[in-house]
């Protein structure tokens, strides 16, 4: 079984669109969604949920007893989570690592780790194949945890239904959730576009994939915006020996199906869908060699 | 007065907006809290005058003594220590540098060193744009210790225009909390709309007031404006869907290079949303 993931760091160049496609060119595929908190290809896929389950996530300290103000947990959190306040300490909850250095250090167990309830987790079925995807409480911990889990289910259910091809839809930015989409898959799709934002986030995220050591190929969206722009990212990739895969033409008739949810693809008058299904050629002879 | 700018979807023209806010008074304090993909940089060009290295303390073992770690790997939360006898394998991704392994691990077998895992970069950009951003380390997760260091810094004093991460997850929360008014940036499509609603959720939970600017204005459908008008939302401004924006946008230029006479729009938001925040 192979496991891909369509990554971009910066947001808006066309994961989706690409991993959308894909997701419909495929054969013996399972569909993630690993964007779980602005999740957006189950809109294209429009699925039927099957399974539902609660996604507990990383456990924030809370004074549950009585604190008797001796400053401890407030010296010892490296997090700055803890703050004194009038008559118990102040914890706040965004910058709380889950550590459990207050938890340990607390003369009268009075701060406990407290696992939350931060979102849910869904098997689905759609008209193409098994989807699962997820959908992360607003303003909670974007966790990797979240995206692992989601991950191991698809992993499951592939093998229990002898697939083999996953093909992840990652989230923007090079930080824990796109780190845990990455994690142990085969490939990664880079979708880049020839501004400089795009240039400088893409070289960020193939850094990223450098580090964890994983083979990628890059895809340039809406090269004809700025052809020397376009120039720049190819000989970047190949000083970096990365395979460009392809370049799509800017080309209104994406935002034109995606406003019908329509995948690219099945619109045959879609220049950039044409060169999508041609990168999808391309890939292939990788993921089935 | 804070004003942050932000988008669940990416690539919807946060940055776009942001820049364009921060040219338009030309006097105020911008902060890009985008550390993952920070690019408000390319746009504003300051002169970076101060770059701090932002390190985290994560451990090492002394194991020629003997001793067992066992309770270092027992006591960590994030799985980054595990100790077979008197070995030990560390993973140092997964490490936040909490510490607890000093505290529980063997007195003297553990020992810390400064791990770099991103950088705070300040500069300026005339005529009085005070800029300063956070940049993470590829390859490090710590995200919000990044933030966490662009909050100390907020200048209260001034007007300041933060660039928010994409998405509607912590480091979005960590963006726009100390905001006192949210600039949500989306697309008509319906990622674009999916994500608005998404992101107007946080803030509500988080009390802040906000308004909503559509960019690429002309692709997609009517459904953001249907949704902003059933729910009493204000749209601040519309960006038309523009291919020769895009161009400029491509070459790290602003709205306010492509047309000055985007300057006043941007201006009268600003006005208006003083009205609103004074009000409150």
């Amino acid at each position: 079984m192979k496991q891909v993931t369509i990554i971009s760091g910066k947001g808006g160049t066309g994961k989706t669109t690409l991993a959308s496609s894909f997701i419909k060119l495929a054969a013996k595929q399972i569909a993630v969604d690993c964007d779980v908190d602005a999740a957006n290809l189950y809109i294209l896929l429009n699925p039927s949920r099957k399974k539902t389950e609660k996604f507990i996530g990383g456990a924030k300290a809370e004074v549950t007893g009585t604190c008797i103000k001796c400053g401890k947990c407030e010296e010892l959190c490296r997090f700055e989570a803890i703050s004194d306040s009038q008559d118990n300490i102040k914890i706040d909850k965004l910058k709380c690592e889950s550590c459990g250095v207050c938890e340990y250090v607390c003369p009268t167990n009075a701060i406990k780790l407290k696992p939350e309830e931060q979102g849910e987790f869904y098997v689905s079925d759609t008209e193409i194949c098994p989807f699962v995807h997820a959908r992360l409480d607003p303003g909670a911990e974007n966790s990797g945890l979240l995206v692992t889990r989601v991950r191991n289910i698809a992993e499951d259910l592939a093998y229990a239904n002898n697939k083999d091809l996953i093909i992840i839809d990652g989230a923007p930015g090079i930080g824990c959730s796109v780190i845990a989409s990455l994690n142990g898959v085969d490939y990664t799709i880079i979708v880049t576009e020839p501004t400089l934002s795009g240039i400088s986030d893409f070289k960020k995220i193939f850094e990223v994939t450098k580090f964890f050591n994983i083979k990628s190929f890059v895809c340039i969206n809406k090269f004809d915006i700025n052809l020397k722009n376009t120039g720049d990212i190819e000989k970047f990739c190949s000083e970096n020996n990365v395979e460009v895969l392809g370049k799509i033409p800017y080309d209104e008739k994406v935002p034109e199906n995606l406003s019908y949810k329509k995948i690219i693809i099945d619109d045959q008058s879609s220049k950039a869908g044409g060169e999508i299904i041609k990168i999808w050629d391309k890939l292939k002879s990788y993921l089935y060699s | 007065m804070i004003i942050s700018v932000a988008s669940g979807k990416g690539g919807t023209g946060k940055t776009t907006v942001a820049v364009a806010l921060a040219k338009s008074i030309s006097y105020c304090q911008f902060i890009d809290y985008d550390v993952e993909a920070p690019n408000a940089d390319l746009f504003l060009k300051p002169d970076i005058k101060h770059i701090n290295n932002i390190t985290i303390k994560q451990p090492y073992f002394l194991t020629g003594l003997g001793k067992s770690f066992k309770a270092c790997s027992d006591f960590c939360h994030y799985n980054a220590v595990a100790a077979i006898d008197n070995k030990v394998i560390f993973f140092s991704e997964l490490c936040h540098g909490c510490g607890g392994c000093i505290l529980v691990g063997p007195e003297g077998s553990v020992r810390e060193r400064d791990i770099k895992i991103g950088e705070i970069r300040k500069g300026f950009c005339p005529p009085g744009i005070n800029f300063l951003m956070g940049d993470l380390q590829p390859g490090s997760m710590r995200t919000t210790a990044i933030q966490n260091e662009l909050e100390k810094n907020i200048d209260h004093d001034n007007h300041v225009i933060i660039d928010c991460p994409p998405g509607n997850s912590c480091s979005m929360v960590m963006a726009v909390r100390s905001s006192d008014f949210c600039i949500l940036v989306t697309e008509p499509t319906p990622f674009g709309l999916n994500d608005l609603i998404i992101s107007i959720d946080v803030l509500k939970n988080l009390k802040i007031p906000f308004g909503v600017i559509v960019n690429r204005f002309g692709i997609g459908n009517d459904e953001v404006f249907k949704y902003c008008r059933s729910n009493n939302i204000k749209i601040l401004l519309k960006i038309p869907n523009d291919i020769e924006i895009a161009k400029y946008y491509s070459q790290g230029l602003s709205l306010i290079d492509f047309d000055s006479l985007w300057k006043n729009k941007f201006v009268c938001i600003i006005d208006e949303i003083e009205k609103e925040v004074s009000v409150k």
